[in-house]
């Protein structure tokens, strides 16, 4: 039996002992973060068949529940745990090759506390201790936006810290009404009371968590921040930026409308807003010259797209948006590596100068066309799986509303198809103007690209590993919203 | 008089709430847009240790044999505003020193000077 808590322990840990290690080896202290991650993949795969039939609960200082802080390892905790380890994973190891100079380890440092946050949040049973968890991961991707210190990354993590903030203070302020009201910070118990009060007094607190949150998970209005931040951090921290840390604000966003609130008749409302995401982050996007503002104007429209399916509220609407979740993490994650090692050859952020990249960096080029060809949707990429799920399931629910709201989001994923082929146009049919010289990207970020580009045509190809997670998960997050209320026993 | 009596504390800390979300929306120099995250944060601490306080209550601490729990304050949203206090000092910092960034980079901390900050 092995207990959840080293999931959030081991990475916490490492993070703190990173620069002290560097201080023996600075060569070796890169690697541990791999090190932590690849076990943090290892124990949260091994946990996820026992989740599926019973959730784990790990009481926490001696306390039981609804008084001490628990975690509550559920099959979309650790689901989720064992994605963010094994992005991370993929991402550390590419870094660990590219950052150089005597700060590496500040770098890794920082990297391990935005993943103990990430995993911290999905595993957590506790409201308040959420928050914390949170906070973890948003004050070091405030901190990792602004690690180059040049002027634009800087003035991103400015504009990402402020906003940032004001998001986490409104949802600090939706957790003090929850507690004034209900006694209690435990999920579980939250959700089993919230039928006592008036509807009327919990809307406040709702409203306010999921502003909150919702400005980390970059939904319309509150996504401002998203393409600075995204497109002037490193390329590693974007990919970790893109494919993590909004998924997590996304999960808050759900964890707290289905399992603490049971709130049904809010979700129309976010399908709205998901959708108005999606076409503006697609709009956004395709009127963008510089490589990495576009991938980030994509992040939000796929947050659009996934959030529209999880407010759908059937169960294959939910499995269908965690499945594109899944695909936008890994293909982000492998087109801003991919876009980070063709503009360090090309020297230049604008699309037009990737000209001639399929025969300068074949593989590199090769792995950023899986990751576009999987993110709009083409067959046997994992995002057509996605898709596929998704638009089933809005015309399963057989009203007027999800019919349109669909045809909307086809229109959105046009767009998105129209300006991807675009930029492959561009890598594979227009040659340099000069030539260029060939150079393939170093080993060490090729095995990476591999890996995630190898997931993501196993996953397009056999749906099936993980629709069985999906779907307990889907059953996980509807039993919330069932008579009787709490998703979290 | 008895509802202001009552709910002082609620108004004073919905009101720094409010104070600090006007600054923060409508200053432009970034060390006032600092010192509003600052006010909300502060208003924010006040509401949660509101919550848990009662008129004439003593602190929750068992010294004695004859110590009842009635007339004692809530532990809990102190515990809270103990960890979110530390956790603000660390977003102020990080602010700040990005402000200093800023200022070395850009040369005025004034948003609307610096293209790209307009939001």
């Amino acid at each position: 039996m092995v207990n959840p808590v080293l999931l959030i322990a081991a990475p916490l840990l490492a993070a703190f002992a990173v620069p002290l290690w560097s201080l023996i080896s600075g060569r070796s202290a890169r690697y541990l973060p791999v090190a932590v991650l690849f076990f943090n993949l290892v124990i949260s795969l091994l946990l996820l068949p026992r989740v599926r039939l019973e959730p784990i609960r790990v009481i926490i200082g001696g306390f039981p529940p609804p008084f001490g802080i628990n975690l509550t390892a559920g099959p979309l905790g650790i689901g989720l745990a064992a994605l963010i380890a094994g992005v991370g994973l993929l991402v550390a190891f590419s870094a660990a090759g590219s950052v150089r100079g005597g700060r590496g380890e500040k770098y890794h440092s920082l990297y391990l506390l935005l993943l103990t946050g990430a995993t911290g949040v999905v595993l957590t049973g506790d409201i308040f201790n959420l928050f914390v968890f949170f906070e973890i991961l948003c004050v070091s991707s405030y901190a990792l936006v602004a690690y180059p210190g040049d002027r634009p990354a800087v003035e991103a993590a400015v504009k990402y810290l402020v906003q940032g903030a004001v998001g986490s203070s409104l949802a600090l302020l939706g957790i003090g009404l929850l507690y004034g009201l209900f006694g209690t910070l435990n999920l579980a118990d939250i959700a089993g009371r919230i039928d006592s009060v008036e509807p009327t007094r919990i809307f406040l607190p709702l409203a306010l968590l999921v502003t909150g949150f919702g400005v980390e998970a970059a939904i319309f209005p509150l996504n401002a921040w998203l393409p600075d931040a995204h497109s002037s951090a490193p390329p590693a921290v974007s990919a970790i930026l893109s494919g993590i840390a909004i998924e997590v604000g996304l999960y808050a966003v759900i964890r707290v409308t289905y399992t603490l609130f049971g709130a049904l008749s809010l979700l129309p409302f976010l399908a709205g807003l998901a959708l108005l995401s999606l076409l503006i982050g697609e709009m956004s996007a395709y009127a963008q010259d510089n490589v990495k503002r576009m991938l980030a104007y994509s992040s939000i429209g796929q947050i659009g797209l996934i959030l529209f399916a999880l407010a759908l509220a059937t169960a294959s609407g939910i499995a269908g948006g965690l499945f594109q979740l899944v695909a936008h993490t890994l293909s982000k994650a492998l087109l801003f590596l991919a876009a980070g090692y063709m503009i360090h050859r090309a020297g230049s952020l604008r699309i037009a100068d990737l000209a001639g990249m399929g025969r300068r960096m074949p593989l590199t080029s090769f792995a950023f066309a899986v990751g576009v060809f999987s993110l709009v949707g083409m067959p046997p990429g994992a995002g057509f799986a996605g898709k596929f799920l998704i638009v089933r399931a809005a015309l399963d629910r057989g009203e007027i509303l999800f019919t349109v709201l669909i045809t909307f989001a086809l229109a959105g994923t046009v767009i998105e198809g129209a300006y991807f082929f675009r930029v492959i146009q561009t890598i594979y049919f227009r040659s340099a103007p000069d030539g260029g010289a060939k150079g393939e990207a170093p080993w060490t970020a090729l095995l990476p690209l591999g890996l995630l580009a190898a997931a993501i045509i196993v996953l397009g190809v056999f749906p099936r590993l993980i629709t069985g997670v999906l779907d307990s998960v889907a059953g996980e997050l509807l039993r919330g919203t069932g008579p009787g209320g709490g998703g979290l026993p | 008089m008895n509802f202001l009596y009552d709910y002082t504390y609620y108004l004073g800390a919905f009101g720094l709430v409010f104070i600090g979300l006007y600054v923060i929306l409508t200053r432009k120099n970034l060390i006032r847009v600092i010192i509003g995250l600052s006010l909300l944060e502060t208003g924010v601490n006040l509401f949660l240790v509101s919550l848990g306080y009662v008129r004439g209550g003593t602190a929750p601490i068992f010294s004695g044999s004859g110590t009842e729990a009635a007339g004692m304050v809530d532990p809990i949203p102190q515990a809270l505003v103990l960890t979110s206090i530390v956790i603000g000092m660390a977003v102020l910092a990080l602010a700040l020193s990005l402000a200093i960034r800023l200022y070395r980079h850009a040369g005025t901390i004034d948003l609307a000077k610096i293209r790209g900050q307009r939001w």
